[in-house]
């Protein structure tokens, strides 16, 4: 073994003999950056579970053309193929027939409704086109390009107002919870860095009186800085692992109610499906932050 | 004095002083030779500590030049300090032993900041510690050792980089009168292997009874440097000689 590489090993063991027979005051440190840690990857996994809700609510929603009793359905399937071509703008277009719209109606509704319409003895629902758009920001344009169209005289309804409003509002706590998410987010970073920052202080400062007996013995500043950094890195490291354990349980237990509310299935499977990236981020965020501490702390006791 | 060329240790119209006390120790001239056992006595503040850290260069001087084997410490790189101190092992009053490591992590602390091979350390370590009595509590904290044991572990970790010279700065000050006799002793059986000892002390019987050199540091000057002396009351002032 090279002498840097054997000197860089011992300061690896230093920072570990450090951490662990500071056996406390690690725990503590461990377990503010844990705090830390959590607090942020947990706003920013409800933002994004937040959004995706919403999102995936959006997805759901759609423009319902009805037409005209007397509209053939040849001249309808034509409408579909013409609409069908603006694929910049619409997703899709489906054909709904007076009678897959009363199958489906008597399937919704409850036996007495779906009676009487029997009573009757005719089907009062009209044909109609379901259009979904490419992005829900373009309804208001789909719509206003479909009572301008050569086939408005053929339309009877188009039930977008209500839909409208719902849009609207959606998009309204989108921004207003993306923006408030942020600000959390933002926050409890800045908190958390100051937490852990004073933490890991602290630790260094309880090792203040050793900083000089070991350049008494003649180690370098190096050699006596290098296991601080090391001590960091292994507080984020640990704290990353009981931050996964943490998100998994509370992923395990809101899993039921985020249930097909999100394209992933629900809130577990988000969180499995990205395991390795949280956990990275994690390892990151949380090894940078012990060691940007430390090498601040270390520079204000480490005189010469 | 300043044209002898051999010594381990020279100062050379050395003065030190601080913004509260401007001098701690004033034009100091004096060499001290490879193999000496130098007492070095005087009262609390008389410049005992200051000067053993000169030599240490924990402090640097106002004016003049401090020599180590004729080589002067002025000019030696900051960065370069821990490679000097290599040379010179240090032994304190409160012992400054690394509360966390165990009396033999201790002594190959400086061993390894040193990038020794683990294998000398494993080997020179046990062996050191058998040399002052230690070698049944290598891996006792400091904590789990009485204060005789624990300087004994200082001093292995003086020794074991094999230092030109060791500087005791009053290393029995906080012992028993047995531990003391011990201490002393080992400092002696080091000297006597042509290991230079610098020790400051309080403490008349030891001075008395080693009988080899003795300088005395009054108010930031020698006032008395002698090949065999003697402790000197007049240079210590009476509440201090009283403590001891």
């Amino acid at each position: 073994m090279s002498n840097k590489s054997l000197k860089l090993w011992r300061t690896f063991k230093e920072g570990w003999q450090n951490l662990k027979r500071n056996g406390w005051l690690s725990f503590a440190t461990v377990s503010i950056l844990t705090l830390s840690l959590f607090i942020v990857s947990l706003s920013a996994l409800l933002g994004i579970t937040t959004s995706l809700i919403l999102e995936n609510i959006k997805e759901k929603v759609s423009v319902n053309v009805s037409f005209n009793p007397d509209v053939s359905e040849t001249r309808i399937l034509e409408i579909q193929s013409e609409l069908s071509k603006y694929t910049k703008e619409i997703s899709s277009v489906q054909y709904i027939s007076k009678e897959k719209a009363l199958d489906e109606f008597l399937a919704k509704n409850n036996p007495v409704i779906a009676q009487a319409i029997q009573e009757i003895g005719e089907n009062p629902l009209l044909p109609s086109l379901n259009i979904k758009a490419v992005d829900p920001v373009k309804y208001p344009l789909i719509v206003e390009q479909l009572k301008n169209s050569t086939f408005q005289n053929d339309i009877n309804r188009i039930n977008y107002e209500e839909n409208r409003r719902i849009f609207e509002r959606l998009e309204k706590i989108n921004v207003a919870t993306k923006k408030a998410g942020m600000a959390i987010g933002l926050t409890f970073i800045f908190i958390a860095i100051l937490i852990t920052f004073n933490t890991i202080r602290i630790t260094i400062y309880s090792h203040r009186a050793e900083f000089e007996i070991m350049r008494l013995v003649g180690a370098s500043n190096l050699y006596v800085r290098t296991p601080f950094i090391f001590e960091g890195i292994l507080y984020g490291v640990f704290a990353s692992i009981t931050t996964m354990l943490l998100l998994f349980g509370i992923a395990y237990y809101i899993a039921p109610l985020t249930q097909d509310a999100i394209p992933q299935g629900n809130f577990l499977n988000l969180y499995l499906g990205n395991f390795h990236w949280i956990f990275l981020s994690l390892l990151v965020l949380g090894s940078t932050l012990g060691v940007i501490s430390s090498a601040i702390a270390i520079r204000r006791y480490l005189k010469i | 004095m300043s044209e002898n060329t051999n010594a381990i240790i020279r100062f050379e119209g050395v003065t030190k002083g601080f913004p509260h006390n401007p001098t701690v120790l004033e034009n100091i001239n004096v060499s001290i030779m490879p193999g000496e056992f130098v007492s070095l006595i005087g009262s609390s503040g008389a410049g005992k500590s200051t000067f053993l850290k000169l030599i240490y260069a924990e402090e640097t001087p106002t004016m003049g030049e401090i020599y180590f084997n004729e080589r002067a410490l002025s000019v030696i790189n900051r960065k370069h300090l821990p490679y000097y101190r290599r040379n010179i092992g240090t032994v304190f009053q409160d012992f400054k032993l690394l509360p966390q490591k165990t009396a033999s992590e201790n002594v190959a602390y400086a061993l390894e900041v040193d990038g020794i091979s683990t294998e000398e350390i494993n080997d020179q370590v046990p062996e050191i510690l058998a040399i002052v009595g230690l070698g049944d509590k290598a891996d006792k904290f400091p904590h789990q050792l009485s204060g005789g044991e624990q300087q004994r572990v200082a001093l292995a970790r003086a020794l074991i980089t094999r230092p030109k010279i060791i500087i005791a700065d009053e290393p029995t000050g906080n012992l028993d009168p047995r531990s003391t006799e011990e201490i002393i002793q080992l400092l002696l059986e080091i000297n006597s292997y042509g290991t230079t000892v610098l020790l400051a002390t309080h403490n008349k019987h030891v001075v008395d009874k080693i009988g080899k050199r003795v300088i005395v540091l009054s108010d930031g000057i020698i006032t008395s440097d002698e090949q065999v002396g003697k402790y000197k009351d007049s240079a210590v002032s009476e509440k201090t000689v009283k403590t001891f």
